[in-house]
């Protein structure tokens, strides 16, 4: 069903609860997407570009946790 | 260690590990009532289970209520998420709801050493909006009840 045809929640908590349940499957689907990128060789100015943030947002978010998880990252885009 | 110290450690390393869990970096309130739950032989665990709310149940009814939000606003939970990777040394924070349930906690005691286990639930229960008390909903459980029941065992 097209977006456009979901009618707003009419509760505001729904509608509030909606948002917070966004933002964690949006926090959870930006870990795991950088995590796929960075493992299928993106570099780090492609992810950020990608998502539109700065370089330096997405590094301190994901470095220290895909080095520790061991994902081979580069240093520079192609 | 005073028994109700012991027990709020056990209550903070288990929500954090909940956390965890969950890919959150804070400690928020349905991490607290998780870790109650899990916390066997204890009166608020036994609360809790006689609502029907053993630790898989609260489980169930928070993803229960993730999915139930997701829905109002044509968003399914249902694809395949692909699991990320977990910075092993990072410890989430207290978050604003898990702060919230304890200061609750801590006020619904006349002094500090009346404090005992069943006041870390009052202070979850007193939430009246938010994902514990929707979750709650969702599984059919009368929070209010739940409620009346842990400040029951804090004046037994």
């Amino acid at each position: 069903m097209p977006v456009s045809e979901i009618p707003p929640p009419q509760e505001p908590g729904d509608a509030l609860a909606a948002v917070v349940a966004l933002r964690r499957l949006a926090d959870q689907l930006e870990d795991a997407a950088v995590e796929e990128a960075m493992r299928a060789g993106w570099s780090w100015p492609q992810v950020a570009e990608a998502l539109g943030v700065t370089r330096q947002a997405v590094h301190r978010k994901h470095a220290k946790r895909l080095i520790a998880a061991g994902v081979k990252l580069r240093r520079r885009s192609p | 260690m005073r028994p109700f110290d012991a027990y709020l450690h056990a209550i903070l390393t288990e929500g954090e590990a909940e956390a965890r869990r969950d890919r959150s970096a804070t400690i928020e309130a349905q991490h607290l009532l998780l870790a109650v739950a899990a916390q066997e032989d204890t009166a608020p665990q036994r609360v809790l289970a006689e609502a029907g709310l053993r630790h898989q149940a609260v489980r169930v009814a928070l993803d229960r209520e993730f999915e139930h939000s997701l829905s109002a606003v044509g968003v399914s939970a249902a694809f395949g998420l692909p699991r990320s990777s977990v910075l092993p040394g990072r410890r989430p924070a207290m978050g604003a709801t898990g702060r919230l349930a304890l200061e609750r906690s801590f006020a619904s005691a006349a002094r500090k050493k009346d404090l005992r286990p069943a006041h870390v639930l009052v202070g979850i229960l007193h939430a009246e909006v938010g994902t514990v008390p929707r979750a709650l909903a969702l599984a059919g459980v009368d929070r209010a009840a739940l409620l009346a029941r842990a400040l029951e065992l804090i004046s037994e």
